[in-house]
């Protein structure tokens, strides 16, 4: 029908095309091709040439800065142990150990004075930034002077704002004062700032906000140096031959960004890509089948339903009795075991799987019987024989509402029956995340009180640290104070007691004990109702080798990362 | 025709400030950038109080599009929220070639919609030339041989493509040419990306790459071309011209290609005309399941996290090129019919 002519016409045009746009492309060569099969060694005495060791890590979201202090991605913080180490970070327990210091502050070794009010940090004589230049105290006054400056849009001005000063007596000697007692000052110090690269540019610009080192840190204090980010496509960190530590076993970390799920499961089977992270639990099987194994990581996380006990809640909700039923009446065992494939258990406390929570306390068994009796002692019964128990007129009919997450709908479709069946009635509601999480002011549905029961999973602040200000009484939301995040409404003055003494307690021992008293208060007025406990899933390939993870600096041994030969 | 265009390019002047007004108004409303800030937690109250202010999110949304629009260099922010503005603005606004910076990183929304775009036209423009070669192909093959065996087989064979849901597509090859043919221990192609990072960002990796994307793009785009092909090749080869042709023996590749296609292609035109800007929107889903580093994504990516100066640039560069490719289709069509006349 066509003529060889208008075939190789089309052909010839598709091509040219393709190669014209490519050459328009971001001309980035990543690296220079393995030599092709079949072709000879240039010089016969040459030892062969290794194949380069690179693990492929997938990330869904792409991170959005790679300056610690202009984020709140996971995404991004993770990355900083592969190119910007800590003062700290934590293992595999999620215990914490020095790496630009010396030895961890302690009342002991001098570190953190007897009143909590002044830290005192030693760093190690031998840290380097990846250029050669040393680091020295200045760079870490000069951090929580950035953190602080108010023509910097940072993400996030905590823990550096509850600081008076910021000192370096000498160039290994950071002290650090409060003007009260402060806590979590673990929190401090991470994502140290290279003065000598961004004062320069903090004096021209009045501001950190646009400083090319934000997405392409020419300097950096890790095993890894940031070579190169293709937006949307990947980021690249190569070995850092200037590292101050012991130097890393594979040569390069490629981190791909792949957006879908099931994209990501595709390319963990296929082979193209060694790590991953968020694992749905229903392809946990795929996985293992593949040989791939799936690691679980406690990072702070526990999905959890938060009670409206504002103007705008269910009535029902403000007697205890009632959040009680709940707790009885749904079976939070089966969709741990069914829908998360019996991966994990409900959550008791919000601060489950640390230290912080009350090791006593054991998550509200299923028991309807309970609940049933719970709710006619409160006085709703089923009056006006509709199936829906009520009092005084009204239906105790709760909405749920959550974000638009799978796993959270499948949660709200089996409660709702669950419920059914002790006479409470269900109207669900799921929303964008962006939408979820709005503010009182913006008329955000959680914040203005929209809903009886919301669920999200979520961490204490500054994890490890467990303080939070969910349950504090200044951060009920208000014309006033339209920012708050007490989208529970509630001010419970023995838990506002506690949280402020726990605020000022810098002896661990004494702090783990008000936790576990706050804990108690939370878990037997049922404030806080968990649903599951919500580890990090992680996919590593079975070729990686020396591979640990940690629930707050995930990549913190990196540089002991290798390949199986 | 100069006046013409210089007509519609005025006409277009308006209708990009009401297009440019509405999509703020809309997007301003699809919830608070600083809710979470793309991370797993909400944003710290003291912080999303203090960024509000920084970023001027608390001002009318008619402010806030007046600064996009023409800037805010002519004013002063409060950046220390000591009630007092007292540092100058700096941003341009879209008027001056200023899109702002992304609320995402802090960078030039022009930059990161420029970042991605050759990524988007290497995948559409090959993927419509695939589809639009394709199309003809089987339109004018179809239309040649109507009710045939042949005819019924591809219609039927590009409908199936057509009614199954791109992502169904893009994961069944996925699955199929990537994760099953290495099982069974066949070459197969890769599953997501633009290059092995083994081998590095070349040519011959970016075309290899590209194979199931474009193929997943054009198995649903054949059908309704196609058949829109070969509708207006059959119109065109039952006209008069055409016997007249034929009657004279001319060549029946001359008939098909030269008299019946020339004509066949002024409503085909338009279609392609109509579909070409959009190519700059990307592919969402497909994109988004190969992880094409290209415009749809982006624009997903940067919507969900409500980021006003990015995602608007990248509507109102569709909205110029629609205009724009109008334009260029009016062109072509007075070029192909002589009888269209612009006055």
């Amino acid at each position: 029908m066509f003529s060889k002519k208008a075939v190789t016409l089309m052909i010839v045009l598709a091509t040219s095309l393709s190669l014209l746009l490519s050459a328009c492309g971001p001309k980035t060569p990543v690296s220079p091709p393995p030599p092709a099969a079949g072709t000879t060694a240039p010089v016969a005495t040459e030892a062969p040439a290794q194949p380069k060791k690179v693990v492929t890590l997938i990330f869904t979201q792409e991170p959005d800065t790679l300056n610690l202090h202009y984020t709140n991605m996971w995404f991004s913080a993770i990355l900083q142990q592969l190119w910007n180490r800590w003062a700290w970070e934590y293992d595999e327990n999620n215990n914490p150990f020095p790496v630009l210091v010396a030895e961890m502050p302690s009342v002991e070794n001098g570190g953190l004075s007897a009143d909590g009010t002044i830290l005192t940090l030693s760093l190690r004589d031998d840290i380097i930034w990846s250029d050669g230049e040393p680091i020295t105290a200045d760079d870490f006054v000069f951090t929580w002077e950035m953190a602080n400056a108010p023509t910097n849009t940072v993400a996030s001005a905590y823990p550096y704002s509850e600081a008076v000063s910021v000192e370096a007596p000498d160039p290994q000697t950071v002290v650090v004062t409060f003007a009260e007692p402060f806590a979590p000052w673990l929190y401090f110090f991470h994502g140290i700032l290279p003065k000598h690269v961004l004062q320069p540019i903090f004096d021209a610009e009045g501001t950190l906000d646009n400083a090319d080192w934000n997405t392409n840190p020419t300097v950096g204090a890790g095993p890894f140096d940031f070579a190169e980010w293709e937006s949307g496509s990947y980021l690249r960190f190569v070995r850092n031959d200037n590292y101050w530590g012991d130097k890393p076993k594979v040569d390069e970390i490629f981190i791909r960004i792949v957006p879908d799920d099931a994209s990501q499961i595709a390319a963990l089977t296929a082979g193209d890509g060694d790590v991953g992270i968020f694992i749905a639990y229903p392809d946990i099987p795929t996985l293992e089948g593949a040989g791939i194994n799936v690691v679980k990581v406690f990072s702070g996380y526990n999905e959890g339903w938060y009670f409206n006990m504002g103007q705008n809640g269910h009535p029902a909700l403000q007697d205890v009795l009632v959040r009680q039923a709940l707790a009885y009446g749904t079976d939070r065992f089966i969709i741990n075991q069914d829908l998360l494939l019996g991966k994990t258990v409900p959550a008791a406390t919000f601060w489950d799987g640390s230290p912080w929570a009350d090791p006593t306390l054991m998550a509200y068994p299923y028991d309807q019987q309970m609940a049933n009796n719970l709710l006619d002692q409160a006085g709703w019964v089923d009056s006006n024989s509709d199936g829906t128990r009520d009092k005084d007129g009204v239906e105790l009919i709760l909405r749920y509402g959550t974000t638009t997450r799978e796993i959270r709908k499948d949660t709200q479709a089996v409660i709702q029956q669950q419920l059914a069946e002790i006479g409470v009635g269900i109207e669900l509601y799921n929303y964008e995340s962006d939408l979820f999480f709005d503010t009182f002011g913006n008329g955000g549905p959680v914040a203005t009180g929209k809903y009886d029961i919301a669920e999200w999973s979520d961490l204490p602040g500054g994890f490890p640290d467990p303080d939070t200000a969910y349950w504090r009484c200044a951060e009920i939301p208000s014309d006033d104070s339209p920012q708050g995040v007490n989208w529970e409404f509630i001010c419970d003055q023995e838990l506002e007691d506690l949280f402020a003494l726990q605020s000022t307690q810098v002896d661990t021992a004494a702090r783990i004990e008000t936790f576990h008293q706050i804990s108690r208060i939370i878990f037997e007025k049922v404030y806080w109702l968990g649903i599951w406990q919500d580890p990090d899933i992680w996919a590593v390939g079975s070729r990686l080798a020396n591979v640990k993870l940690s629930g707050v600096t995930p990549f913190f041994n990196a540089a002991e990362w290798d390949i199986n030969p | 025709m100069t006046r013409y265009i210089v007509r519609r390019l005025l006409q277009a002047i308006p209708l990009m400030f009401f297009i440019s007004l509405v999509l703020f108004v809309m997007m301003r409303n699809m919830g608070d950038p600083l809710a979470t800030m793309g991370g797993r937690t909400m944003t710290r109250s003291e912080d999303r109080a203090r960024l509000t202010r920084q970023l001027g999110l608390d001002k009318p949304i008619i402010v806030q599009y007046v600064y996009w629009l023409i800037g805010n260099d002519w004013t002063k922010i409060d950046m220390d929220g000591n009630g007092v503005a007292e540092t100058p603005g700096t941003r341009k606004g879209i008027l001056r070639g200023d899109f702002g910076l992304s609320l995402v990183n802090r960078k030039s929304a022009m930059q990161v919609i420029m970042e991605r775009l050759p990524n988007t036209l290497i995948l559409m423009l090959t993927a419509e030339v695939v589809i639009i070669t394709g199309s003809l192909l089987i339109g004018i093959y179809a239309a040649l041989r109507q009710y045939s065996f042949t005819d019924n087989l591809v219609t039927t064979l590009s409908f199936i493509g057509y009614s199954m849901p791109i992502f169904f597509v893009a994961l069944g090859l996925m699955y199929i040419f990537s994760v099953n043919f290495k099982a069974w221990g066949l070459p197969y192609l890769p599953t997501v990306g633009m290059f092995d990072p083994q081998i590095g960002k070349t040519f011959w990796q970016t075309v290899w790459h590209m194979i199931l994307p474009v193929i997943t793009i054009a198995l649903t785009s054949f059908a309704a071309n196609s058949r829109y092909v070969r509708s207006t090749m059959l119109e065109a080869l039952s006209q008069d011209y055409i016997r007249t042709a034929r009657s004279k023996g001319l060549p029946r590749r001359s008939i098909v290609f030269v008299h019946a296609l020339k004509n066949a292609s002024l409503p085909i035109i338009t279609v392609v005309g109509l579909d070409l800007p959009f190519l700059l929107g990307g592919a969402i889903v497909t994109e988004r399941i190969f992880a094409w580093p290209g415009m749809g994504r982006l624009f997903l990516d940067h919507v969900s996290r409500g980021d006003t100066p990015v995602v608007m640039g990248i509507l109102m560069l569709i909205a110029i090129s629609v205009i724009a490719f109008q334009i260029i289709t009016d062109i072509v069509y007075a070029w192909l019919d002589p009888r269209i006349r612009y006055n």
